[in-house]
């Protein structure tokens, strides 16, 4: 018995009781019927997830929440949280036992980058904590495995914290992966992500953001690149709570085969949040005559000066830049392939650091030479 | 070097060159002139293998051998090139790679050792200085940014690393002004040579006062309507197309 949590655990199994699985008729799950594919994914081992994680610096705080009866006070303060406005973190806050916290205390910056790792099926949590002026960098990343995992992560952004957060997902044709990232952006903090997406047979990514405080700010980028029957669904919802926040994101999507690509983009800007700036862009690029993209921005405004943009687009490979590069002696496949490079590329190259948008573009390479090939 | 004869071309179904015949020799540049809608720009995108540019009725020979038949990377590897009247920009690909990829490409199809990178760039930094392209524009992203004569100015530092046989100059002159003219001009000059035909392409007798070809061909209506030597030009611009055209017909 640990009253705190267990009567988290309580209110967020009756939350998910009263809004039950997501499926295509609630709106912003419409191209990703997680009902449905559960239904017929017969999978009858709940599982747990397992984590693992790089070594840590001893200026960092990490703690296992399978012994919640011993949970500091910073756990207690911010676990579940944000877990309650929809069904699936709901889901893994009342499910989960296994998963980790970490926390980067005041004015820490973390030099090492942090890689963690997800890994098996069930239900897990992580909880990360960036105390007011620390930094840090981490690379999650989802092995490929057979069956059903919902992860829920929440992420706390300090006054004057930076938090770099690198997720690449591997394509898993076998499984149905769910996760929810809630994260919360302080004065003068930044969240920065690049979401790498190989797919999954059903894949949905679910990135909910606050920006808090004046001088909150949040870049994002992702690539999906998918190939066969795989789905990948990225939805972003970003919440400016107070002026003088900003957001951007660009999302580039490759879909070959007869794969789904979902990109759903809400910004919503508060009453009163002036010279508030946002910006989103998404384009996918289809290359299977079964290949579907789903690109859904959307503005809800409250606020009189506000800077917003968004664009969508969905295309082929231009059939002028392939005959210009044709008619240099490129053959037409080496021509498609520098030319989704080159289309990939401007998402990519927001990762600042060297090593890991290598990685990152190494594992392109391999989502690539699989989606084309399919 | 190049023979064509009796060329029909339908673009979308619609037949744009109605019957041309031409011939160039190597060594020779030959200039097309024409007004805007004659069919210069169908010409030099069926000699370089556009899809959608379809062939009718007659023939392109190119060193004896039929071009219709060749993709367009076949036909730029045996030495057609294209200079185009607009190159594309393509961002996320900087210039250098794509000279790189291009030139490997090439050599690779004609079974000729590849060139590493060091050997490229050294190539390619002999070749742009003539042309003023700084090593600044060669990290670029394809034609991203660049002015018109920058873009023109690419589109001749390529043919300079290519060495085509053939090199077809579509409007070359276009949206230049008259020192930026001047550099492709004499950039286009150094590279005649007795083994190469070039075949110009232009609606204004300017480009001709600079590179000098030995025979200019009137398009108009699909068809070459008037054919003389370089003094064409000069009557051209005096007397209009209409009036050539007119006495042709």
């Amino acid at each position: 018995m640990v009253p705190w949590i267990d009567a988290r655990r309580a209110e967020a199994a009756e939350r998910f009781r009263a809004l039950g699985l997501p499926h295509r008729r609630i709106e912003n799950w419409k191209y990703t019927d997680l009902k449905s594919a559960l239904a017929g994914a017969n999978d009858s081992e709940p599982g747990a997830i397992a984590w693992s994680i790089s070594p840590v610096p001893s200026a960092i705080e990490l703690f296992d929440l399978a012994d919640l009866a011993d949970a500091p006070g910073w756990v207690q303060a911010h676990l579940g949280k944000a877990a309650m406005a929809e069904a699936m973190p709901a889901a893994s806050l009342a499910l989960a036992r296994t998963g980790f916290a970490l926390r980067v205390p005041k004015g820490v910056a973390v030099a090492e980058i942090l890689r963690v790792a997800f890994s098996g099926t069930g239900h897990g949590r992580a909880l990360i904590v960036l105390e007011e002026g620390a930094s840090l960098t981490l690379v999650e990343s989802r092995v490929a495995e057979r069956g059903f995992s919902n992860i829920g992560i929440e992420i706390v952004v300090g006054p004057n914290a930076h938090f770099t957060h690198i997720r690449s997902a591997d394509a898993a044709p076998d499984a149905i992966q769910v996760e929810d990232v809630a994260i919360r952006v302080a004065r003068d903090a930044s969240y920065r992500a690049h979401l790498m997406n190989g797919g999954a047979s059903l894949s949905r990514l679910n990135l909910r953001m606050t920006l808090k405080e004046p001088g909150a700010n949040a870049k994002l980028s992702g690539v999906s690149v998918l190939g066969g029957k795989l789905h990948a669904d990225v939805t972003t919802e970003i919440y400016h709570a107070s002026g003088e926040t900003q957001s951007t994101q660009l999302f580039k999507h490759v879909a070959g085969g007869q794969s789904h690509v979902v990109y759903q983009g809400k910004i919503t800007v508060a009453e009163g949040a002036d010279k508030s700036d946002s910006r989103q862009t998404a384009k996918a690029l289809l290359l299977g005559e079964r290949a579907e993209a789903d690109l859904k921005p959307e503005l809800e405004i409250f606020a009189d000066d506000v800077k917003c943009a968004h664009g969508a687009a969905v295309g082929d490979l231009d059939a002028d830049s392939l005959f210009y590069l044709r008619a240099r002696g490129i053959p037409e496949g080496e021509a498609r392939n520098v030319l989704i490079r080159a289309f990939l590329e401007e998402a990519v190259t927001e990762i600042a650091d060297d090593g890991i948008r290598e990685a990152v573009w190494a594992s392109v390479e391999n989502a690539l030479s699989k989606a084309i090939a399919l | 070097m190049l023979e064509i004869k009796d060329l029909h071309v339908a673009v979308g179904g619609k037949e744009i060159l109605k019957g041309l015949t031409l011939s160039i020799a190597a060594g020779k540049v030959h200039a097309i002139m024409g007004p805007n809608g004659s069919g210069k720009s169908t010409l030099s995108y069926v000699l370089a293998g556009r899809a959608g540019y379809e062939i009718m009725q007659g023939s392109i020979r190119y060193n004896g051998e039929d071009l219709n038949t060749l993709p367009p990377e076949e036909r730029a590897a045996k030495g057609v090139f294209l200079a185009m009247q607009y190159p594309v920009e393509i961002p996320g690909v900087t210039t250098l790679n794509f000279l790189k990829t291009a030139l490997n490409a090439q050599h690779r199809a004609r079974g000729e050792k590849e060139l590493d990178a060091m050997s490229v760039l050294k190539f390619v930094r002999k070749k742009a200085a003539a042309l003023k392209i700084s090593e600044e524009m060669l990290k670029r992203a394809l034609n991203v940014g660049f002015s018109g004569g920058e873009k023109k100015r690419l589109e001749i530092l390529q043919m300079a690393l290519f060495e085509p046989k053939l090199a077809i100059l579509d409007e070359t002159d276009s949206g230049l002004d008259i020192d930026a003219l001047k550099l492709v001009a004499e950039g286009v000059n150094a590279l005649r040579a007795p083994d190469r035909a070039m075949l110009v392409i232009t609606h204004y007798q300017r480009l001709l006062n600079f590179i000098v070809p030995d025979r200019i061909h009137v398009l108009a209506g699909g068809r070459i309507v008037a054919e003389g030597g370089k003094e064409l030009a000069h009557e051209l611009e005096a007397k209009g197309y209409e009036h050539i055209a007119g006495k042709a017909a």
